[in-house]
């Protein structure tokens, strides 16, 4: 069926006024060998009844590069040759009749450099509402290495996060602050302190923690500190708690970031809510003042959760990279939020490879080179306690930050009993792999010996004794692993 | 080494099956290796043999609590160059793995010159770091006599002897230390260090190879490398044996593999100046009479290119 | 007080044996293992002072073992960490560190605050035993 539709060769045709087939107009190639330099995309489409898939694919690069709905002769003062998009492949999704995937190649010359707003202005601007589609996901995205090269990327990275951290072969530990509104500053600040001291590396305002009148962005930032070095000289670590500067316009934002910066903080915070160029701006005051750089995804899953429309988490991750955040929320497979391990597999190596093979078990459609462009540090938070630390540490690895906000907070013994039931947990876990034992069948032995010497571990472990949150991903790879990549 | 040492009483077995510890463990399988692939050294392979059932029974003692230090497992290996001491020392480095009296079975190969410095401060830093290689194996040091020189007092040799000493009683765990050398040297040597002498528990000497043994090595080295000889050169290299044997620097197997590289060589030029047309396989991988009659150890003796002999065969030891 | 640096500060103290096992680790992943001393454990104290180079052509833990135990007996009052450094391109730094031994008393660190103009204020995080000269500390 592929071979049937051409695009129209005769320009007085093409060019005639009305309203033609988008695969005639050159955005459907089925013999295009995708360059080195282009950026590719690949969308899952659901056409419309009666609409045919290469027509479908044809329209979202038309929609999503140069074309409007009719032919204009004004296209012919440009190279319009090579700003069309190009569809060059469409496939059946496996076991999803109605659905296809379809690839696209971009030129780069389409895109302004440096720029996740342009870029995603064209790739997801307007083609979403496109109405020959009844629904319309970007499954993934290919940066050419050319185009990477033009962000900052990471503006600290995991290596270099680390050694500010003082902090090497081991998870980090997180909790962000419950209850998540309503405290004093003066009361919030008691939390960070019991949680940093009893071993956490870091705690985290919540994303909605912004300046409120229960509590102003001074305040908390005041206390938090004080908290942080308290717990620092209570410790001999380096400690930090994101201090989440979101607000309502930049300057209010580079305002709260200097003012975390004059206290000393370690890193600060923002929300994805804040848009794109906001978080290269912030991105680009991180890299300027050492510090590091947390984003929580807030709002990610009105776009990324479902299977047929939206913008796929993988994509945004990348773009995140690009933008040049350090820490981002990935999915943790075990807890309460949604997350398919074969799927979150493919997050955390976006976040901390250099080179992403493709691997459809995982959910990544193109070979991504990111040209040592820093990585970014995965979060994993919502729903997991001490009890699942062995999971943890194989699903996840070792470059992660494990937060635990309520498997601290909500410990019987007080939040320091908390923080240190999961440092223990996760330091015996980490030194229990490393001398080579099973953890993953040998997990809860290991625990229990470790409790043993550890009575905050072993009240963790009977309160949340067999907590799971076992329900079915709205979001598994359309493709099943073969045998012999399957674990 | 620590699995079966620490065993609690309830959890000690009650019998050991040695057989089966000897099937299990491959020592059986590298003892069958150590007869198959080299020749003669009967003495040497008994006293091997001995060594390995001394350590299969240590440690069924030891699983059965009846002894709980770490025998002493240095060695010397003593004989003239060329009888097979540093390949037995690979094989050796290899049973005492799988033994599990070291944990990764590699071997280390050092003479005098990588222990000992040049200048004050220099030795104890420098016999550490090939003490440190070498933990998990087995550290050899060839003609170890070159160690002690006591005609000179301020010799840093001594610095050396004193680590490796200290590190010989000390990590038995962690290392096998094997000492190779001539004899009678060898004996002087621990005559005059004592600390050696009662550091090392197994003393193995290796014995000339006779002339049919050497025949048989010189055979299986070309075969190895796809040559042979022609009948003619059999008779010319059984002769070659006897007569290097009286001639200076024999060094046994060392000698023969010398005389088999010069060989190929002159196959080579041979086949070069001479072959009109096209050689096939056979001209290629034969050695004929010409190739070894041209040895001046057939002129009666090596005398006139004894330094080269003599630099080629030191520089092949430190190998 | 007890200083938290390193992956294993939480655990019991670790053993030779422990000290080994986690050393074989590094090696096997290809890293090379130092062996480093301070008497002043402040966070931000990165350098250490150095017991020899890494160890880069050690098969065997033993080694490291070994070190821990030469630098104890000259440094055996003071902190001790071992560290495992991974040369591979994109990471090029410490994978591993952890404390191996520790003073017997360990007098920890004091915040110091500096009020300064509005209620800001800045904090500085000192060693008690820091205040000592070098060489007297523990």
């Amino acid at each position: 069926m592929k071979d049937e539709v051409r695009t129209e060769t005769d320009l007085k045709k093409r060019y005639s006024a009305g309203v033609m087939k988008y695969a005639n107009m050159g955005y459907w190639e089925p013999d295009y060998q995708p360059k080195d330099t282009d950026v590719l995309t690949m969308f899952r489409i659901t056409p419309q009844d009666g609409v045919d898939a290469i027509e479908a694919a044809a329209a979202v690069a038309g929609e999503s590069s140069t074309a409007t709905w009719t032919v204009v002769w004004t296209d012919r003062l440009t190279a319009c040759e090579k700003y069309r998009a190009k569809a060059y492949r469409v496939d059946p999704v496996p076991n999803s009749p109605g659905e296809y995937f379809a690839y696209i190649a971009y030129d780069l010359d389409l895109f302004e450099p440096g720029s996740i707003s342009n870029l995603t202005a064209s790739i997801i601007g307007n083609v979403f509402g496109f109405k020959p589609l009844k629904a319309l996901r970007l499954e993934d995205m290919r940066f050419p290495v050319a185009y990477v090269k033009t962000f900052q990327g990471p503006a600290t990275g995991i290596v270099v996060e680390r050694e500010r951290l003082n902090a090497y072969g081991r998870p980090l530990l997180g909790a962000t602050v419950k209850p998540k509104l309503g405290l004093s500053g003066r009361n919030y600040g008691r939390v960070v302190y019991e949680a940093l001291a009893g071993g956490l590396d870091f705690t985290k305002d919540d994303e909605n923690i912004n300046s409120q009148p229960f509590m102003h962005w001074r305040d908390r930032f005041l206390y938090c500190m004080e908290a942080v070095n308290r717990a620092s000289a209570a410790t001999g670590e380096v400690k930090g708690t994101y201090l989440n500067v979101t607000a309502g316009t930049m300057e209010e934002m580079y305002e709260r970031a200097e003012f975390a910066k004059s206290l000393g903080s370690v890193i600060i915070m923002i929300d994805l809510v804040i848009g794109y160029t906001a978080i290269q701006s912030m991105a680009k005051w991180a890299r300027a003042n050492d510090m590091i750089l947390h984003l929580h995804r807030a709002g990610h899953s009105t776009y990324t959760r479902q299977r047929s429309h939206g913008v796929s988490f993988r994509v945004i991750a990348k773009w995140m990279r690009l933008a040049g955040v350090d820490h981002l929320h990935a999915g943790t497979v075990v807890g309460k939020l949604e997350g398919d391990p074969a799927t979150t597999k493919g997050y955390y190596d976006i976040f901390r490879e250099e080179y992403n093979p493709t691997a459809l078990e995982n959910g990544i459609f193109f070979d991504q080179d990111w040209a040592s462009l820093n990585k970014m540090m995965p979060v994993a938070s919502g729903g997991i306690h001490a009890g699942q630390m062995h999971q943890l540490l194989t699903y996840l690895g070792e470059d992660v930050v494990l937060q635990f906000g309520g498997g601290t907070i909500g410990h019987p013994h007080g939040i320091q009993a908390g923080a240190t039931a999961n440092r223990v947990a996760l330091e015996a876990m980490v030194f229990a792999r490393n001398s080579g034992r099973d953890i993953w069948n040998e997990g809860e032995d290991i625990l229990r010996d470790a409790a043993r010497t550890c009575t905050p571990l072993k009240q963790a472990l009977d309160t949340w004794k067999g907590v799971t949150f076992d329900y079915a991903s709205t979001d598994a790879p359309d493709f099943a692993p073969t045998p012999e990549v399957s674990m | 080494m620590t699995d079966d040492r620490t065993l609690p009483t309830s959890k000690r077995p009650e019998t050991v099956d040695l057989a089966a510890s000897f099937e299990q463990s491959g020592v059986r399988e590298i003892l069958a290796e150590l007869d198959d692939s080299m020749i003669g050294l009967a003495p040497v392979k008994q006293r091997i043999k001995e060594t390995a059932a001394l350590l299969l029974v240590d440690k069924a003692r030891r699983q059965m609590g009846l002894a709980t230090e770490t025998p002493t497992l240095h060695m010397s290996f003593t004989g003239n160059p060329g009888t097979g001491k540093t390949t037995v020392a690979l094989k050796m480095a290899d049973l005492l793995r799988r033994l599990g009296y070291v944990r990764k079975g590699h071997l280390v190969t050092v003479t005098r010159d990588d222990l000992v410095g040049q200048y004050i401060g220099h030795t104890a830093p420098k016999t550490k770091e090939v003490l440190k290689k070498a933990m998990g194996g087995v550290l050899f040091i060839d003609e170890a006599y070159y160690l002690y020189r006591p005609e000179n007092e301020r010799d840093y040799g001594q610095e050396a002897i004193e680590i490796l000493l200290q590190v010989m009683e000390n990590n038995r765990d962690d290392l096998v230390v094997i000492l190779a050398g001539y004899g009678d040297r060898m004996d002087r040597f621990f005559e005059a260090n004592p600390g050696f002498r009662s550091r090392i528990a197994h003393h193995i000497e290796f014995p000339d190879y006779s002339d049919d043994e050497l025949f048989d090595i010189s055979e299986i080295m070309l075969n190895e490398q796809n040559y042979a000889f022609d009948p003619a050169a059999r008779e010319a290299m059984a002769e070659y044996v006897s007569l290097r044997r009286d001639q200076s620097h024999f060094a046994n197997a060392r000698s023969i593999r010398n005389a088999l590289d010069r060989a190929r060589l002159r196959q080579a030029n041979r086949l070069f100046n001479e072959a009109g047309g096209p050689v096939d396989a056979k001209m290629l991988s034969t050695i004929t009479e010409a190739d070894l009659r041209v040895s001046r150890v057939f002129q009666g003796g090596l005398d006139s290119d004894s330094k080269d002999q003599a630099r080629q065969s030191a520089q092949r030891g430190a190998q | 007080m007890k200083l938290r640096q390193g992956q294993f500060s939480f655990l019991p103290d670790l053993t030779d044996d422990d000290i080994r096992t986690q050393a074989q680790y590094a090696i096997d992943n290809g890293w090379a293992v130092s062996v480093e001393y301070t008497d002043d454990p402040h966070p931000r104290n990165v350098y250490w002072e150095m017991w020899g180079h890494p160890m880069f052509d050690n098969k065997d833990a033993a080694a490291v073992v070994f070190e821990v135990n030469e630098c104890r007996k000259e440094h055996g009052s003071k902190y001790i960490r071992v560290l495992a450094f991974d040369a591979t391109h994109g990471w090029e730094s410490i994978r591993m560190m952890f404390i191996v031994n520790r003073p017997t008393e360990e007098p920890g660190f004091r915040v110091v605050r500096q009020e300064v103009e509005g209620r800001n204020m800045r904090y500085t995080i000192e060693s008690y035993a820091a205040r000592e000269p070098e060489g007297a500390r523990y």
